[in-house]
């Protein structure tokens, strides 16, 4: 922000311009370039979803759109998504109904102002960023509840309230597992954290031993918070028709999709700037050829991918099995990893 | 708190060892065939929609009556040496694809082709004519009598085009 920011001051065109409006115009630069980036990565991210779940099963995914494995399936996807009828349930909350896709999909969006691509490629250097991002992604699970109860669907509200139930209980041990890394850098700022990670690759988090724990109880805690499988069970399609979205048609439901994979990509990149390295390559020679945005996409589409491999692997849990893993599994481990990691920071 | 743990070490194992079989599919050729454009090889004597080659029936109606749903239809026009085909056509609507209907053919002009994939949008689309003006059945030349295993064919061929004519 503080670059656009800067670079407005500086054209003579916007001299005597008032500062607020200017803070404006750059937060507004930011929010476009997020916005477009986070379109075409979902694009990429939904072919290469199929295209993953294909190679997994021992087919090819889509072939025929753009000539070339489907390279340009969704651009195709999203004209079909506008051409399609927009149809709203005549006892539906209009108001709840048409404002939950755009929560949603806020909710992801958000996350985003505070990632950090490289050194001074980030939206906003906020000093809470770490807290600022969950407390965004959890913002969708509010437009999830909008849609259940707006909808008027019993399929819905079913898929909402278990949404609620999952998203709050797993927030729990999310947050619980950055703050022994937290501990370790002692600052929410996601660009200090990875700058504690800079230099070899053993600097990294995720290899101290403890670290490595609470990177799991992240990874495992992360699929739950962006509702994939295996804990896709706001939507699950086998008993509840297609969960909190049934009603919804053409671009809502797009801009669903939108934000489910945005926060997928959210979570694995605060996952990459928090125990990963970031935009480290790990070698320090490395660091200075390649830049550092195209170090820390790779490395949150890697684990998009472990994502997509564990959707493709994994089949979807009972709801109490989803909270057995949550209140007794992952809490109780994630509290004495707390503890300790207390212990040990305050003895040596 | 030990049947936690057992717990928790056999799910991720499981889940480990689950996650390497998909990897490997990952990495492996797909199966899939890409239909259209690449297809299976039939097999020689594959059974697909029934070619006849017209100008060498003889308008026996031979396979006509061979076809145990009768859905070859026949129709002849004229008298005597003026006499035409006016019609052969395969109602697929009810065709079994046994292939009782090549067996009995005098000249081996009805046979079971290779092909398979006609989508068609409308049902009656599917009775396929294969005359379009009436044509002059074909007449087996008269061969010169063999006494060998020819002349069990050669004679049964004759005399079902006669009585064919016959009914005519």
């Amino acid at each position: 922000m503080e670059f656009f920011y800067a670079a407005f001051k500086s054209m003579g065109i916007f001299a005597g311009w008032p500062q607020p409006l200017l803070q404006g115009m750059a937060m507004l630069t930011i929010a476009v370039i997020i916005l477009a980036g986070v379109a075409v990565a979902v694009m990429i991210f939904s072919l290469a979803e199929r295209k993953v779940a294909g190679f997994m099963q021992s087919r090819y995914g889509p072939m025929y759109v753009g000539h070339w494995h489907g390279i340009l399936q969704p651009i195709a996807d999203g004209i079909k998504f506008l051409l399609k009828e927009d149809i709203a349930p005549a006892s539906a909350d209009k108001i709840l109904w048409r404002a939950a896709p755009v929560v949603c999909f806020t909710g992801a969006f958000l996350t985003f102002v505070v990632l950090p691509f490289g050194p001074s490629f980030v939206g906003a250097k906020l000093d809470v960023g770490l807290f600022y991002a969950f407390a965004t992604s959890s913002l969708v699970v509010i437009g999830i509840i909008m849609a259940g109860w707006g909808s008027n669907n019993k399929w819905a509200l079913y898929g909402a309230m278990r949404g609620a139930a999952q998203v709050v209980s797993y927030e729990i041990p999310l947050a619980l597992a950055v703050i022994p890394v937290v501990m370790t850098t002692g600052s929410l700022n996601l660009g200090v954290i990875t700058q504690a990670q800079s230099g070899w690759i053993w600097q990294w988090h995720v290899f101290h031993p403890l670290l490595l724990l609470s990177f799991v109880i992240y990874l495992i805690a992360s699929l739950a918070e962006v509702n994939r499988i295996p804990f896709d069970l706001p939507e699950s399609e086998s008993e509840l028709v297609a969960g909190y979205h049934t009603e919804y048609t053409g671009m809502k439901f797009a801009f669903f999709m939108l934000g489910e994979y945005a926060d997928m990509f959210a979570v694995a990149a605060i996952a990459v700037a928090v125990f990963l390295g970031g935009w480290n390559s790990g070698v320090p020679a490395l660091d200075r050829v390649i830049p550092a945005p195209v170090i820390f996409v790779g490395k949150s589409v890697l684990v998009v991918f472990l994502q997509m491999w564990l959707r493709w692997t994994l089949p979807r849990l009972r709801v109490d099995q989803l909270m057995s893993v949550c209140w007794k599994v992952l809490l109780p481990i994630v509290l004495v990893l707390l503890l300790v990691f207390g212990l040990l920071k305050v003895l040596f | 708190m030990v049947k936690l743990a057992g717990d928790i070490q056999r799910s991720l194992s499981s889940i480990a060892k689950g996650m390497r079989i998909t990897i490997k599919y990952f990495f492996k050729k797909p199966v899939t065939q890409q239909f259209p454009d690449e297809r299976w090889s039939l097999p020689e004597r594959f059974r697909g929609f029934v070619h006849n080659d017209v100008p060498r029936c003889t308008a026996c109606q031979l396979c006509a009556k061979a076809c145990p749903v009768d859905c070859i239809y026949i129709e002849m026009e004229g008298k005597g040496k003026e006499k035409t085909m006016s019609r052969f056509a395969i109602d697929y609507n009810k065709c079994i694809w046994c292939s009782l209907c090549t067996e009995p053919c005098p000249t081996n002009c009805i046979t079971m082709s290779h092909d398979y994939d006609h989508s068609l949008y409308k049902r009656n689309r599917l009775v396929y004519e294969y005359v379009d003006e009436p044509v002059v059945p074909y007449k087996i030349p008269k061969e010169p009598k063999k006494k060998d295993e020819d002349a069990a064919s050669a004679p049964a061929a004759s005399s079902a085009t006669k009585d064919e004519g016959g009914e005519q």
